[in-house]
């Protein structure tokens, strides 16, 4: 059998990583199945195929890893659809790193093709979509080789270069014609199936808006750029950068480890009043983003009013009412990837008034202490607070001594028995939530009320609204002050509110947010209605007035970015012609080979020869002179020709064949001229 | 093949890459241009040529008062029955020698030049096909230039091989000169073949076949002639398939059915240095040889195809 195009391998596993990726990119698979996936891909592409002596094995090892997965499906430790895909995955690497046979490539692709539904079942990502489109090309490209390979008769080189290039036309169009039909055809969706994550790279935010804080875990907060949370402000502030507090929720109950509530569940309404309103209200509309991959509504401190919740599902768009958590927390009711609403929260300078909005068990947690509280915490706080009885002044004196003394770190701690007795006095060194709880138990243990917020803290100008970075996340505390309500108190140091991540990435991420958003309105949210109203503005000049057109252009990536795109696509298009224009390497051939290996011999024995000289004038040249190398060069060069020029192929070890007569020729001829040398040089040698 | 070279080579003695070049250009069905000095056996060879292969010949020497008419042949009255009858010229046989070409007027060059394309000749109003197989020998003497009109280079073009004989080696002269009294070489010359066989040879030759590799290479070539910083003009298509042709019958000369590269770069010379044009303002023999020199340095530059 003859050696497969090692081409069309590689395009296979590469089609085959491609639908690997296409369900990874919903960030639930998990971890092992992505490593055995890796290393097979990596494997596969090195052309080591481990699996082809020992296929029973193997089979055997899948087997074995169907009933652990079942069991896992059984006992509910993993979603059926994950241990669909993951059990894909293997498969897909059993088959690729199998003998390279008709059968696996099919088999191969059959389970890229699984992977790729599996992934539309996991994700609707934009990530995904590009994977599914790679995933249509590879194949594509390598089923095509294989059926060009296969029509190639047995010995003649596979004419690669002349087939891509229709082949990639071919691919193009067919790529351009699925986009066609997903414009034009009537729209089905089946995206209700599975659990969907929140689309975006890694579902879990890392450094993000979480449902209870927990000191304490091991690691480093990684600093997440991506967007959360997009708002636009009435009236506008006008500053490019809003360092306001962005609350999602608060705690009041502390137990040495974790903040909770004692409050769970209470209203559900369409609009959720959380606080008179005074005469200034700062308005709010604000876009939950998939990034977020929470349910909290965010406002602004204070919040005064929020509602009119709009929740934006892969089946359509839809209101959503509002539920009131404890800890004055507000929910979305729908589970969505993205939310829009809005909200009406107090100017910061506002006088909130004694009104709290809180009930009675809440009341009574603001002065809780954990039940194991280190004693010598409450010392502390009465050291530093030197009998200070002003709530916010005391507040004031132990944040100003706590930035002093402590330092701001993104190094988790790791799991200890008392993690607020661990950063007071060991660590001395802790993020946000550190900070905050500190002076919340700090402020407490001195009868004090208080409790802790979270949100986010920041806000970059973007477009005329802000938006706000995962990275952002925060807490604070509230301090309990008579006569003005809960007032804002952060402890954290100044310079390390805000997302840590570097400007270059948080540009590049804005980027990227922005295609996204893109994505997600004109691909992932494209509805019948859409295609409707495509069609009608086709028909009818547009009624919309040029403002409307204005906030959907605001979501567009600003002029520099379309300039960049631009520039990489001219650098692309040089590179391309560039390597265009290069001289073509002529296919290899079996007789070019040959001709090869016939130059290296002549080389080797230093056979004469003019530079430039080819092969068929060497033989000419010998022939005429009478070489004793011709006998032997004539029969080769004839057949060398033949086979590259002539149409007449080389047999089977017929090039063997032809060598070994030559290095025999060419060893008899060293043999003739060595004692001739050895002549010419004997008579110097003595005279010298 | 062989044998009607071994025929030449009586004629023309000391000669037998140049006879085999000639027995090449009229295998692959082209006309030959000679340019050499007067008396080195241009004549002897078209003679011997026609002789051995049994074609009807006929000699025109080219003057400066030569017409058309005189070549092509003309309308005679003929008084007894009343009417005008087409009496062919000399051009009308199978192989013509024009000697020295270049001496008659543009006139009279265009219409045998028009009878070399064609293989047919236009005379008032009415066409005459030429007989086939039909080949012209042209000669030229490149170094008396006075009183001749140079050919156009369209007109070169026409021409598939130009060649020149040179001196014989001395031995060879010498031979020549003790042998020559007894008999006229042309008298030992023999009909080998005949326009029959002569056509099935074409035929053969056009069969032979051209791997694209190798046709990829002429193309290069061409492309580099074109592209060449001392050339004013490259190589033209016509050229292109010129090169084809003769590299065909180079092959068959080998005794091969298809075309390699070595077949290409022995024809290229006699097949393209006419062709090409000089940038400098160099003439006659001098012009010749520094396009003979340009093209052999070009086909050491192109790669050949392995």
């Amino acid at each position: 059998m003859r050696q497969p195009l090692r081409l069309r391998l590689v395009l296979r596993d590469l089609a085959a990583g491609a639908a690997f990726g296409a369900m990874a990119v919903s960030g639930q698979l998990p971890v092992w199945a992505l490593a055995v996936f890796l290393l097979t891909l990596v494997l596969a592409l090195c052309n080591v195929r481990l699996v082809a002596r020992h296929a029973r094995l193997s089979a055997l090892l899948l087997l074995v890893t169907a009933v652990l997965l079942g069991l896992q499906l059984t006992s509910g430790a993993m979603n059926a659809v994950v241990v669909a895909c993951s059990f894909a995955g293997l498969i897909a690497a059993q088959r690729m790193l199998s003998t390279p046979d008709g059968a696996a490539d099919g088999q191969t692709h059959l389970t890229g093709l699984l992977m790729v539904a599996g992934g539309a079942a996991l994700s609707g990502d934009m990530t995904y979509a590009l994977c599914l489109i790679a995933f249509g090309v590879l194949a594509s490209l390598s089923l095509a080789l294989g059926v060009v390979e296969a029509a190639v008769p047995d010995g003649e080189p596979v004419p690669v270069r002349a087939v891509l290039r229709p082949l990639s036309g071919g691919v193009a169009f067919a790529v351009a014609g699925a986009v066609a039909f997903f414009v034009l055809f009537p729209r089905l969706n089946w995206a209700m199936v599975g659990p969907r994550s929140a689309p975006g790279l890694g579902a879990a935010s890392s450094a993000g808006f979480s449902d209870t804080v927990r000191l304490g875990g091991a690691g480093t907060i990684k600093s997440n750029p991506r967007v959360v949370l997009r708002a636009t402000l009435t009236p506008d502030p006008g500053r490019d950068a809003l360092d306001a507090y962005w609350v999602g929720r608060t705690y009041d109950t502390f137990d040495g480890q974790e903040w909770t509530n004692v409050a769970g569940a209470q209203r559900t309404e369409r609009q959720i009043t959380l606080h008179p309103a005074t005469d200034t209200l700062l308005h709010q509309r604000v876009e939950l983003l998939p990034a977020y991959g929470g349910r909290t509504l965010i406002s602004l401190e204070t919040p005064s009013r929020l509602g009119n919740a709009v929740a934006h599902t892969p089946t359509g768009t839809r209101s959503s009412t509002v539920q009131l958590h404890g800890g004055s927390e507000v929910r979305f009711t729908l589970t969505a990837t993205s939310y829009t609403y809005e909200a009406y929260s107090l100017p910061p300078d506002a006088k909130a008034g004694t009104h709290l909005n809180l009930l009675q068990a809440e009341s009574d947690q603001l002065l809780a202490l954990p039940e194991h509280l280190d004693p010598r915490v409450a010392q502390l706080a009465a050291r530093v607070l030197a009998g200070e009885k002003e709530p916010l002044a005391a507040a004031r004196k132990l944040t100003a001594w706590l930035q002093r003394d402590y330092a701001y770190t993104l190094e988790l701690a790791g799991n200890s028995e008392d993690p607020l007795a661990d950063f007071l006095f060991v660590r001395k060194a802790g993020h946000c939530e550190h900070f905050a709880t500190a002076l919340t138990v700090l402020l407490r243990s001195q009868g004090f009320s208080a409790r802790l917020a979270t949100g986010f803290f920041g806000g970059a100008r973007l477009d005329g609204g802000y938006i706000v970075r995962a990275g952002d996340a925060h807490a604070w505390t509230h301090v309990l002050v008579p006569g003005r309500g809960f007032v804002t108190v952060d402890a954290t140091p100044p310079s390390h509110r805000t997302s840590q991540a570097s400007a270059l990435l948080e540009q590049v991420l804005a980027l990227y947010e922005a295609v996204e958003a893109r994505w997600r309105n004109s691909v992932v949210d494209y509805s019948f209605r859409d295609q409707f109203e495509l069609a009608s503005a086709l028909v009818r000049p547009p009624r919309r007035p040029a403002q409307a057109s204005n906030t959907l252009s605001s979501r567009l990536p600003p002029a520099r970015a379309w300039l960049t795109a631009l520039g990489v696509a001219f650098i692309v298009w040089r590179v391309s012609r560039f390597l265009a224009r290069r001289p073509r390497r002529a296919p290899r051939m079996e007789a070019t080979r040959l001709l090869d290996r016939v130059d290296a011999q002549l080389a080797r024995f230093r056979v004469p020869r003019f530079e430039d000289e080819s092969l068929e004038e060497l033989t000419t040249r010998f022939a005429r002179e009478g070489h004793p190398l011709a006998l032997a060069l004539v029969p080769l060069t004839r057949r060398y020709l033949e086979a590259r020029f002539g149409g007449r192929a080389l047999r089977e070890g017929e090039a063997e064949h032809l060598l070994n007569t030559l290095r025999r020729a060419l060893e008899a001829e060293a043999a003739r001229r060595a004692p001739k040398a050895a002549e010419q040089a004997g008579p110097t040698a003595r005279a010298s | 093949m062989e044998r009607l070279a071994a025929q030449l080579g009586r004629a023309v003695q000391g000669k037998p890459s140049e006879v085999q070049r000639v027995v090449t250009c009229v295998v692959a069905g082209g006309h030959l241009l000679l340019e050499d000095m007067p008396g080195v056996g241009k004549t002897t060879l078209a003679e011997a040529l026609a002789r051995a292969c049994a074609l009807s010949f006929s000699r025109i020497q080219f003057t400066a008062d030569l017409l058309p008419a005189d070549i092509l042949g003309a309308q005679v009255f003929h008084a007894a029955t009343a009417t005008f009858s087409f009496r062919p010229g000399p051009l009308f046989r199978q192989l013509v020698l024009a000697d020295e070409l270049n001496r008659a007027p543009p006139r009279t060059q265009s219409a045998l030049l028009e009878g070399m394309a064609q293989g047919q000749v236009s005379l008032d109003g009415e066409t005459h096909p030429l007989p086939s197989p039909f080949t012209v020998v042209a000669t030229q003497n490149p170094v008396d230039f006075s009183g001749t009109y140079p050919l156009p280079d369209s007109q070169l073009d026409r021409f598939l091989v130009r060649l020149s004989l040179g001196h014989p080696a001395p031995d060879v002269e010498a031979r020549l000169l003790t042998t020559r009294g007894a008999a006229s070489p042309l008298a030992s010359v023999e009909a080998v073949t005949g326009p029959e066989e002569l056509a099935s040879l074409r035929a053969f030759a056009a069969e032979v076949k051209l791997d694209t590799a190798v046709a990829e290479y002429v193309v290069r070539l061409a492309r580099a002639t074109r592209e060449h910083g001392d050339l004013e003009r490259g190589a033209s298509t016509r050229a292109v398939l010129a090169l084809g042709s003769a590299a065909r019958a180079q092959a068959l000369w080998e005794g091969r059915d298809f075309v390699t590269p070595g077949d290409v770069r022995a024809m290229l010379v006699p097949c393209w240095a006419h062709r090409v044009l000089l940038r400098s303002a160099v003439q006659g023999v001098s012009a010749r040889d520094e396009a003979a020199h340009l093209v052999e340095e070009l086909s050491r530059k192109v790669a050949a195809p392995r």
